[in-house]
């Protein structure tokens, strides 16, 4: 394991499960401190079990990130914690389906406020410490719907198509900084969010559908997605930015 | 790995075009991550092989082919089987790039870059495959380019042929899926080989490096840190993916 100062710090949202669970505890795994957040305590404990039975370390707290006060804060906390932030993975999101017509704008606004005002308040607070220090690197979760329409997800998609804007804009803006800014487009990864899409009933009808469909024939797992960003957040890719990686099984080419 | 060994280790890896630039750095990369790598191309190494290399790690063999030519390509792929007994990775690097303006180009030039750099990557993919499918294993990195997407100019040639690229890559990888072989693409912005100074000055050559937002031309090193991603079970739920290299100077 790697110790002091050499040790990378990974801020990691959305760390109570799926996408952000699997990245926290293989960024962990690899020698990393790693930082979580989440809305939901339970989730994060459970995180936080997981990566110390490993042997690793891991800090965190109960954040909501469409509050910007309270990310300055809590970054702020993770810097005096554990001295600075190398790496960022913006993966806070929720989910919900309704055809446009019947949706309320409270839920419109829920998923955008969510997943891009959050990620903006969470990329501002890193990126004052990463330009302090001359590097760093960014992974937001945009989606393979920032590509490709998705029926009753309009919410979901406008969400997602603008993080992936706003990831180039801020590779751009940030490079001159040595720093990297890179989104993952996932296509169907078994995690609490694509299941709370439909009733616990439908999920094995649902899954068929998913080997049927998709070309690699299995629905992804958490693990295909934080390997990714594993890469991403490593000198490895150290010459690209602003790019879109698409685990996704084949759904969308592009 | 936990225990220390590769991925790669044992693995067949076939990289065309191994002898230049990118071909041969990942060549060498993967020889010591402990697989048995086949160099195709037109000319050997400049450093040699690493035949010579007297250490522990396997040697790199070299065959001497043009990607272009039908039965050659054939005949080379047996003989790697015939050594190996299996095809794992297949890497097509084989490519020419001579920058001319577009009413200067002729059609053998014209037909000569569609030839190695597309119709070379369709024989060596369409062989790779044949020996693939048996064993229900395959890993295939194509390189295309930023200029597929982005054009440029006195290049109408090679920015056709790796457009093309991209579009056989994705196909390939529809076809495949199913059977646990995975096809994706890396497209590098420039990057500092011998390729680019048969167009451009040591000074224009890095004098690129200004308009790039990460401030610096593309190394070697990039595209095979890209390449052994592709090919290792970190991008496991990837095909049909272009992975784009090139320190934000395009972002699409």
């Amino acid at each position: 394991m790697v110790t002091g100062d050499v040790a990378k710090v990974s801020v990691i949202t959305g760390a109570g499960s799926g996408l952000g669970r699997a990245t926290a505890i293989r960024l962990a795994k690899r020698g990393d401190k790693v930082a979580l957040c989440d809305l939901n305590q339970n989730g994060l404990e459970e995180t936080f079990g997981v990566i110390r039975g490993n042997g690793g370390e891991a800090t965190g707290a109960v954040v909501d990130v469409r509050d910007s006060g309270a990310v300055k804060n809590w970054c702020a906390d993770v810097i005096k914690q554990l001295g600075k932030i190398d790496y960022l993975f913006s993966n806070a999101g929720v989910t919900s389906r309704s055809p446009v017509r019947d949706m309320e704008f409270d839920e419109w606004r829920r998923l955008i406020d969510t997943h891009v005002s959050g990620s903006f308040n969470v990329c501002q607070a890193a990126l004052v410490c990463m330009v302090e220090r001359g590097s760093g690197a960014i992974v937001v979760t945009s989606s393979d719907y920032a590509v490709i329409g998705m029926r009753h997800a309009s919410n979901y998609a406008a969400a997602k198509t603008a993080l992936y804007a706003f990831t180039k804009a801020l590779a751009v803006e940030f490079a001159p900084h040595r720093i990297r800014v890179n989104a993952i487009g996932p296509g169907p990864i078994d995690t609490p969010l694509l299941r709370s899409r439909g009733t616990p009933a439908e999920w094995q009808d649902r899954v068929r559908d998913y080997e049927a469909r998709l070309p690699m024939q299995r629905l992804g797992q958490p693990e295909d997605v934080a390997s990714v960003v594993d890469f991403l957040l490593s000198d490895r890719s150290s010459y690209i930015t602003g790019q879109l990686l698409q685990p996704n099984g084949g759904q969308v080419m592009w | 790995m936990a225990d220390g060994t590769s991925e790669h280790q044992d693995r067949v890896a076939i990289i065309t075009g191994g002898s230049g630039g990118i071909g041969n750095a990942i060549a060498k990369r993967l020889q010591i991550e402990g697989a048995r790598v086949s160099i195709m191309d037109l000319a050997s190494p400049a450093g040699g092989t690493g035949l010579e290399t007297s250490s522990s790690l396997p040697p790199i063999s070299f065959y001497q082919m043009d990607v272009a030519q039908e039965r050659a390509v054939e005949t080379t792929f047996k003989s790697v089987m015939a050594a190996e007994g299996k095809i794992d990775y297949l890497i097509c690097c084989a490519a020419i790039f001579h920058a001319t303006p577009f009413l200067q180009l002729s059609a053998d030039e014209w037909k000569r870059t569609l030839d190695v750099n597309l119709n070379g990557g369709f024989l060596c993919c369409r062989e790779a495959i044949r020996h693939m499918q048996p064993r229900r294993f395959g890993r295939i990195v194509l390189f295309s380019s930023m200029l597929a997407r982005t054009g440029g100019t006195n290049s109408a040639h090679y920015s056709a042929s790796k457009g093309g690229v991209l579009g056989l890559a994705r196909s390939l990888a529809l076809e495949v899926a199913g059977e646990n072989i995975r096809v994706n693409t890396i497209s590098p912005g420039v990057t500092d080989t011998p390729q680019p100074r048969d167009h451009l000055s040591e000074e224009e050559l890095y004098a690129r490096g200004a308009s790039i937002p990460l401030g610096r031309i593309g190394k070697v090193e990039d595209m095979v840190e890209g390449c052994l991603f592709l090919l290792g079970e970190e991008s496991a739920y990837f095909t049909g993916q272009d992975l784009r290299i090139n320190g934000g100077a395009s972002l699409w």
